[in-house]
């Protein structure tokens, strides 16, 4: 009872914002109950009946944890998770409050849930997590995170939630040490590549720093080859093939991480079967990539997060792709840390767009991209672009930070994905 | 003639795309029909004899001893290079490493090259910002800090006056340091793309050492304009307000 009138306004507030902008989602209705029940999102996050899940990290965090979901459904474990875009806390409230029954309780066995690494440690205090998931240490956001020791020290805080086990990746030494750290009692579990997969990524890992020796597949879940969007773990001698919903080792790493969380999660009542199928039906395009249907033509978005999602997913673009919509929002504070990207494979780039298009464009000019234009607006941007003539080959591609992402959605209407 | 460009210790000295400087005067040479190749060195084997420009980024501070030592054993190229005018660029912790040395909250310290005047010492809090600086050399530059010293020592030579952010610190209305052509600056990541006429003076020494002339290329006008608009951004939505500079 003692939620009931902050659950009440917080719904209301939610009609109404809504109603104000059909098919956003908001933070406001949990900005207004975290003001007005300040502990209602630490009790509601610590009540859920077989417990929290954390997954966080600098890059691959949304994927590991959409994986994640999938795998414990297939094991028909009822989940509550949240929107990768609702990982700090207004939106963690706003997304809980989305699922609440009057009283403030969300239905759910387990909460699976991706945690931002910045607001991660602050949102944590004081929840108690079963299992937390760390995917690794990468330098994102240069002007709110400075240096990849600051960013190991915020997930050190977040992992130090953890009652039963931390699941890290073995291959990254910034979480290798914190490893070390670990309170007793509380098991450490790994997930890492293989030296073969390791020597067949053209730009390494990504993480600011690689571990020097490999994952032993005796100490956990090892991505032991990758052909294409498909993979084989290794878990406990035994391998399991996977599908990959795209191209990737990225993808790869982010499906052992799921599977060793799901392992740490579930115990005895894991199957190694159950988890490779779950992995294998997830759809292809999801995420990072994800193609709709917008005013009857397909249209890939990629999603730019911080300099390694950024290379990889520039990489993943086909060569040759004609009409690309470049976007960087007001969300990229300062551009610098893009710069050490390589995006000369784009070749040619139909429109820069975003609040930040100049810099966009000074920096793909660097990269020996060709611009046919400049156009700050992203709403006329976005129109211009769709209303081009169909591309003779590949398919209209936006290229998008998270912000533009937002506006671009907000645009053409489109709701959030979960 | 091929200029050849030093990028120095991108390995570890890179946070930023400080290294992608280099980039930027090697292909705005090519632009003025100069070639030009930029030369990535992690050891000091692999130095080339004859170079023309270095480049020098910032890292974090947990890398700042290990290059500190790897660029000790490049002292003596550098110190020569940099008596002869070629045009040495450190930015943020790269800079420092140049300097006298990195002082540390905690009282200890770490010696640096001594290639340029002054020290990085602590102070209070993170700056993370704008910075707009009115240089009698290159124009007005604008570009981001974020770091976590001062530096003092450079009061005799800054590299320019602030006009916003907080620069060197100290209320000194100073950033950066110049000695010659070798620079220390906290402006980090491409500042050199954000502003080409301070690539194009770096040029213009380029050239002059080795007895040609440069003038900006046809591409460099379409860039330039993006660079123009991207620091008229940058001062819009942090709410400076400047007169037109002098």
């Amino acid at each position: 009872m003692r939620y009931a009138p902050a659950i009440a306004v917080g719904k209301l507030v939610r009609i109404a914002a809504r109603l104000r902008k059909p098919g956003g989602g908001s933070a406001i209705p949990g900005l207004i109950v975290n003001r007005i029940a300040p502990g209602y999102l630490k009790r509601t996050l610590s009540g859920f009946p077989q417990g929290l899940v954390v997954v966080s990290g600098s890059s691959g965090k949304s994927t590991t944890t959409k994986m994640l979901v999938a795998i414990l459904r297939a094991h028909e474990v009822s989940i509550f998770t949240n929107p990768s875009t609702a990982n700090i806390s207004q939106g963690l409230t706003s997304a809980l409050l989305e699922q609440a029954d009057w009283r403030g309780r969300v239905p759910g066995d387990v909460a699976v849930l991706e945690m931002d690494e910045g607001h991660g440690a602050l949102v944590m205090q004081g929840v108690d997590a079963r299992v937390v998931a760390l995917t690794n240490v990468m330098v994102d956001q240069i002007d709110r995170f400075h240096d990849s020791e600051m960013v190991a020290g915020m997930l050190a805080r977040i992992a130090a939630r953890a009652g039963e086990a931390v699941v890290l990746n073995a291959d990254d030494a910034y979480l290798e040490r914190l490893a070390a750290r670990v309170a007793p009692g509380v098991a450490v579990r790994r997930f890492g590549v293989s030296a073969e997969v390791l020597a067949a990524a053209p730009r390494g890992l990504g993480n600011t720093e690689t571990s020097e020796a490999r994952l032993d597949p005796a100490d956990g879940v090892v991505v032991a080859r990758v052909d294409g969007a498909s993979a084989v773990l290794l878990d406990g001698g035994v391998e399991r093939p996977i599908g990959l919903p795209a191209r990737g080792i990225h993808y790869a790493v982010d499906a052992a991480a799921a599977y060793a969380t799901a392992r740490a999660v579930l115990g005895e009542r894991f199957s190694p079967e159950t988890a490779s199928a779950a992995l294998s039906s997830i759809p292809p395009v999801f995420g990072r990539g994800e193609r709709v249907r917008i005013r009857d033509q397909d249209v890939d978005f990629v999603l730019v997060q911080n300099p390694a999602s950024y290379q990889l997913n520039i990489d993943a673009i086909p060569v040759g792709t004609e009409q690309i919509l470049f976007a960087i929002g007001s969300d990229v504070r300062d551009p610098s840390y893009f710069w050490p990207v390589d995006a000369s494979s784009l070749g040619r780039v139909s429109i820069v767009s975003g609040s930040k298009a100049a810099e966009a464009a000074l920096m793909l000019a660097y990269d020996g991209v060709a611009i046919d234009r400049v156009e700050p607006d992203l709403g006329r941007a976005l129109d211009d672009f769709l209303a081009a003539p169909a591309p003779a080959n590949g398919v209209k591609t936006i290229v998008f930070t998270a912000d533009s992402m937002r506006r671009t959605r907000a645009h053409l209407g489109l709701t959030e994905a979960e | 003639m091929t200029f050849t460009i030093v990028s120095l210790l991108p390995g570890t000295q890179n946070t930023n795309g400080d290294a992608q400087n280099a980039t930027v005067l090697e292909t705005r040479a090519e632009w003025a029909g100069i070639a030009a190749r930029t030369v990535v060195v992690e050891r000091a084997a692999e130095l080339p004899s004859e170079i023309d420009a270095i480049v020098l980024g910032s890292g974090s501070d947990a890398s700042l001893e290990r290059s500190r030592d790897v660029l000790r054993t490049m002292h003596d190229e550098l110190r020569r290079w940099g008596t002869e005018g070629i045009p040495i660029l450190g930015v943020g912790t790269g800079w420092e490493l140049l300097s006298w040395g990195v002082e540390h909250r905690d009282g200890s310290s770490l010696e640096g090259l001594g290639i340029l005047p002054g020290r990085a010492v602590p102070r209070d809090g993170r700056v993370t910002g704008d910075v707009v600086v009115a240089t009698p050399r290159f124009g007005q530059l604008v570009g981001f800090e974020n770091h976590a010293r001062a530096y003092v020592g450079a009061e005799a030579s800054p590299l320019g006056r602030l006009r916003a952010g907080e620069g060197n610190g100290r209320d000194s209305g100073q950033e950066g340091v110049i000695m010659g052509s070798v620079i220390g600056t906290h402006l980090h990541g491409p500042v050199l793309a954000k502003n080409p006429a301070f690539a194009d003076a770096l040029l213009r020494i380029m050239a002059e050492r080795r007895g040609i002339g440069y003038a900006p290329g046809e591409q460099a006008v379409a860039v330039d304009a993006y660079a123009a608009a991207a620091r008229a951004a940058q001062l819009r939505a942090s709410g400076i307000d400047l007169e037109p500079s002098d």
